[in-house]
């Protein structure tokens, strides 16, 4: 049912936590039943910094935020900006249909981070 | 089953739990003393279980200073350690798990006004029990094995991993034809009422849902003076909470007196059940009004200012589960629910605990469960429909 990569994540994620007055903070979810991940991160040099997450759901959603915050560390708001969709799928390796709605929360997270981002900087 | 009994069905190959999922009525025909020995043996077993596979629970057991060798009778069950509700709530609540997440098969949810989701996590033979043990219980209160199911619910197309949904729709495997009612968060009540005369003179109509929604839909009745009469095998059959996303809490009493004004039923008809996501139990009313908890669970009713006492029978207190049934975390739990366990003989002639459910403790931090949001999106969805503006 779950890819070594989501039970790692899962099971040991890196990144849970907060960011001290971070510089951005943005959530997904669905006010209904569904998940929720928060994000807040710091940026340095047009790179993302310091991120973290907090993330209440399905074990791939919570997989799915780690993965994210790991995958942006360090990178530049341009090489995010230029992953492809494809890439940004990739990232969570394969899913179980039902799980493949992390999927558009994975796509969620880089638009809001880009849109956060980008807006400050107009 | 006492020890030789529970020995002998072990040396057999056979699972003693699974022997109780299979026997729910022969259970309730026991006398108390004999059930409470059979849970006692499947509980303590359970917890030597989760103390030896779950490194976050058996720790929590060391800082207590108890291991499952202490418990030695039933009065000592009020010792094993409870996981506070909110655990299926956190972030890590990986830890709570007593298998590999690669063995999970099934993550179920449910959530209340927060809107943080409360995820269980169950292995197959956790989803094992869970469908033998809900199905039993289906058929010990209701004997239902057809007729039409009317959900006033979304579906479980709709919310696949909704613990409430995907409970109540269990019933419709043992109906003949159901439909759920609320589509794309779309409640319409004329439909229902179409519906239910569609089915009439073919099938018994049993109505299933949230208070809430049935009350909604009473509401459309109530205003247009409709009155329907549903036959004499009916049911209206609720799950989940009674307070409304308002905080106007629904009256039992009250929602009875209206089934039977607009639906046509008898106050026995009318059938609520208590069911939490995390846990496999499910307390459903019998004829007489009265919720009978699964016979191979416990519930402990604990005194909220010292949680390791519990209330004496009769009296409100904060509800424990012990739950044999959950192999993947541990079924010892902690709710944020006030009940009380009702004292002497059954009307119905069960042994076993019945309880009532009394209120969410006040200083729970919501309430709820996804029906409550359901409650509050279909308001919202009518509040944005435009007003006629032509005078009537």
């Amino acid at each position: 049912m779950y890819s070594p990569l989501v039970i790692e994540h899962f099971s040991n994620p890196s990144y849970v936590g907060d960011v001290p007055n971070p510089d951005h903070e943005f959530e997904v979810g669905n006010s209904v039943c569904g998940d929720r991940i928060r994000i807040q991160l710091n940026s340095e040099s047009d790179k993302v910094d310091q991120i973290a997450f907090r993330a209440w759901g399905c074990a791939t959603s919570i997989a799915t935020a780690d993965i994210f915050c790991k995958s942006v560390t360090g990178k530049s708001y341009t090489d995010i900006e230029a992953r492809s969709e494809g890439e940004i799928r990739d990232l969570l390796g394969e899913l179980d249909p039902p799980q493949k709605h992390c999927i558009d929360i994975m796509m969620s997270l880089h638009s809001l981070l880009l849109k956060n981002v980008l807006k400050e900087d107009a | 089953m006492d020890t030789d009994l529970h020995s002998h069905i072990r040396q057999s190959g056979l699972d003693p739990l699974k022997v109780l999922l299979g026997s729910v009525s022969e259970l309730f025909q026991l006398d108390d003393n004999t059930l409470e020995n059979i849970k006692f043996y499947v509980i303590k077993e359970a917890f030597y279980r989760h103390y030896n596979n779950n490194d976050f629970y058996r720790n929590s057991c060391k800082e207590k200073n108890i291991h499952p060798d202490d418990i030695k009778q039933l009065s000592d069950l009020v010792r094993i350690p409870l996981v506070p509700i909110e655990l299926y709530k956190a972030n890590d609540s990986h830890k709570l798990l007593s298998v590999s997440l690669n063995d999970v098969e099934l993550e179920m949810r449910s959530t209340g006004t927060s809107g943080i989701p409360s995820v269980s996590r169950r292995c197959s033979d956790t989803v094992d029990h869970a469908v033998f043990s809900i199905y039993a219980m289906y058929r010990e209160f209701f004997s239902i094995s057809k007729g039409a199911g009317l959900y006033l619910c979304p579906s479980t197309e709709e919310i696949p991993e909704m613990g409430m949904i995907k409970a109540l729709n269990m019933l419709a495997g043992l109906l003949d034809t159901h439909r759920f009612m609320v589509e794309r968060e779309q409640f319409v009540p004329e439909e229902v009422v179409d519906q239910i005369h569609a089915w009439e003179n073919r099938f018994s109509t049993h109505i299933i849902g949230p208070p809430f929604l049935i009350n909604r839909f009473i509401r459309y009745l109530k205003a247009r003076n409709i009155k329907l009469s549903l036959d004499k095998s009916a049911y209206v059959i609720t799950l989940g909470g009674w307070k409304r996303f308002s905080g106007e809490m629904l009256s039992r009493e009250e929602f009875n007196r209206e089934c039977v004004e607009f639906l046509g039923v008898k106050e026995h008809q009318i059938r609520d059940i208590y069911a939490l996501v995390e846990s496999n139990v499910m307390a459903i009313d019998d004829e007489f009004g009265e919720k009978h908890v699964t016979p191979y669970i416990h519930f402990s009713v604990r005194d909220p200012e010292h949680l390791d006492q519990e209330v004496p029978e009769g009296e409100v207190g904060q509800l424990a589960i012990l739950d044999p049934l959950a192999k993947s975390t541990p079924g010892f739990m902690l709710t944020e629910d006030m009940v009380r366990l009702l004292p002497g003989k059954s009307r119905s002639g069960r042994s076993g605990q019945r309880v009532q459910y009394v209120m969410r403790k006040p200083e729970a931090k919501e309430f709820g469960c996804c029906a409550v949001n359901l409650d509050k999106k279909l308001e919202e969805v009518e509040a944005d429909e435009p007003n006629c503006p032509v005078v009537s």
